[in-house]
């Protein structure tokens, strides 16, 4: 992986997800810029073919931002996403990679200040797990 | 990057001896529920030269099964024609229908990353016993990422893993296991991305070579075809000898090497499609069967080289007609009245097992077990049926 920022992808919710990004826009709170966003309906869409396929196409880390359980615009079970969150981070961990490049991030709607938190601290522990396995290879 | 050379695929597979006779397409088991796909069509088009654009959209469907080799009187290797039609489709842009989100190839793709470690052997139970430097290794394959994979099947391939260790110990069979095996690639390979089986080929065949390895045993019938015929075709890798499980606990049971022991059940095996028709291993696993006090084997009415495939395709393009060959398979097995249909592969167990939840009450209710677990059990070495 060459150029100096780490990638990190962040599958958002439209709702609950998206309201927490929104609204840290809306104040002017910054996060990190290597933070892509790919917006999906639901979280329940993310399966874990989906979390691999970013990781193959060059992510360094994932986030999969989106409702705190019992909070879904659509009714959907947030078990289905823990579930293949669960499998993706065991398949991580298996491939050495390392199970903490994944993180499930339920917030609550319009919590701008938490995301930032969080995606901050996500990205920066990233980078430091990318230059450590810089340095090692070299 | 291969390049796709039409005539050299012709000529390997001996498509052009097709005498248009439909005897594939009778015996097809994917012909069978949809009409749409006809191996004797596939090749008539699949020769012609002018067709650059137009796209056989059914070249997915094929299970690879061999039945229509098993038949074809002149044994043209449609299969083989089906997987080079699939790379040429590739190379000319198109993307592969992958089933369960892509995960198998993003994960397979990964897995052959430039200095990648896994920690892939945390299953290994502490009883048994692997001899570090022996220069024979037992390849796992797949086995730690499907049961996580598929962990709302129920599916256990870790288990017959497990029972082949524990076999191999008590039959003093020693083995090395290597900490960062790939995965053998069959997958992408037969689904036409051999660049992405070149790079899991060439990993796995560098770390045979470092460590020195001569023999492979594996449980795994689609790795002992892949790593025993593919890697010496398609890599410069000769000299290292591979068998499956039962190539080598046979032997040991006829000769009193392996003393099975018992176990009460009526079980029926099915025959792994490349363990059967592709390597002609249908005996081994009878006779280790056999040799099991108690234990009662009743055949199904499709068995050994007239087998009925699994279903399975190499995570591509699964849908209903793969759910109603699987059925029809469940259907057999447990029309022999047997409790538990035993198997030497760990993707048959999977994808009979994914049929089986997806009909849950209403459908049947016989156990699937790995034939290394069954073994294992019989000798109170663990090993438990899934279902």
């Amino acid at each position: 992986m060459t150029g100096s920022a780490a990638h990190v992808v962040i599958f958002v919710c439209n709702w609950d997800g998206l309201s927490c990004i929104e609204a840290a826009a809306r104040t002017g709170h910054c996060y990190p810029a290597s933070a892509r966003l790919v917006r999906v309906t639901c979280l329940s869409r993310v399966n874990q073919g989906l979390i691999l396929k970013a990781f193959e196409l060059g992510a360094d880390g994932v986030m999969l931002l989106g409702c705190e359980p019992g909070n879904c615009q659509f009714d959907v079970e947030s078990r289905l996403i823990a579930e293949e969150y669960d499998k993706a981070r065991m398949i991580l961990k298996l491939l050495g990679l390392g199970e903490e490049r994944l993180d499930l991030a339920q917030m609550p709607g319009g919590d701008g200040y938490g995301f930032v938190r969080r995606v901050t601290s996500f990205v920066t522990r990233i980078e430091q797990m990318r230059a450590a396995r810089l340095a090692r290879s070299r | 990057m291969q390049v796709f050379d039409k005539e050299r695929e012709i000529s390997d597979t001996k498509v052009r001896l097709c005498l248009d006779c439909g005897k594939c397409t009778v015996v097809c088991p994917v012909a069978q529920h949809d009409p749409d796909f006809n191996p004797r069509l596939i090749v008539q088009r699949g020769l012609r030269q002018d067709s650059v654009d137009s796209r056989d959209e059914t070249i997915w469907s094929c299970t690879s099964c061999n039945m229509c080799v098993e038949r074809c009187n002149y044994k043209v290797k449609f299969p083989e024609f089906v997987h080079a039609l699939r790379f040429e489709a590739l190379a000319n842009g198109a993307q592969p229908p992958c089933s369960h989100g892509g995960a198998l190839q993003a994960l397979m793709h990964l897995m052959a990353s430039d200095g990648l470690q896994q920690d892939r052997l945390t299953w290994l139970p502490d009883d048994v016993e692997v001899s570090k430097g022996c220069d024979t290794i037992f390849f796992v394959g797949y086995a730690p990422y499907f049961d996580i994979v598929f962990s709302d099947l129920d599916v256990n391939t870790l288990d017959g893993v497990r029972g082949a260790l524990r076999l191999l110990n008590r039959a003093n069979v020693s083995f090395d296991i290597l900490e960062n095996e790939r995965c053998c690639g069959r997958d992408l390979l037969i689904q036409g991305d051999r660049e992405g089986f070149m790079a899991l080929a060439k990993a796995n065949t560098e770390e045979f070579a470092r460590r020195g390895v001569r023999k492979i045993i594996t449980n795994c019938p689609e790795c002992r075809y892949t790593l025993g015929v593919d890697y010496p075709k398609m890599l410069e890798e000769k000299g290292i000898e591979v068998v499956h499980l039962t190539e080598v606990l046979a032997p040991l049971v006829d000769s009193g090497g392996l003393q099975p022991g018992s176990l009460e059940k009526k079980v029926t095996y099915h025959d792994p499609c490349t363990l059967g028709r592709c390597l002609r291993v249908f005996d081994q696993p009878r006779r280790v069967l056999g040799a099991v006090a108690g234990l009662e084997l009743e055949e199904m009415e499709q068995s050994r080289e007239k087998a009925l495939c699994c279903g399975a395709v190499p995570w591509v393009y699964c849908g209903f007609v793969n759910r109603q060959i699987q059925d029809q398979r469940l259907m057999q097995a447990e029309a022999t009245g047997a409790s538990t249909m035993v198997t030497a592969c760990p993707k048959c167990q999977i994808h009979l097992r994914c049929a089986q939840k997806s009909r849950e009450s209403k459908g049947t209710r016989i156990e699937i077990q790995d034939l290394a677990s069954v073994l294992a059990q019989s000798l109170d070495l663990g090993g438990e049926a899934i279902g």
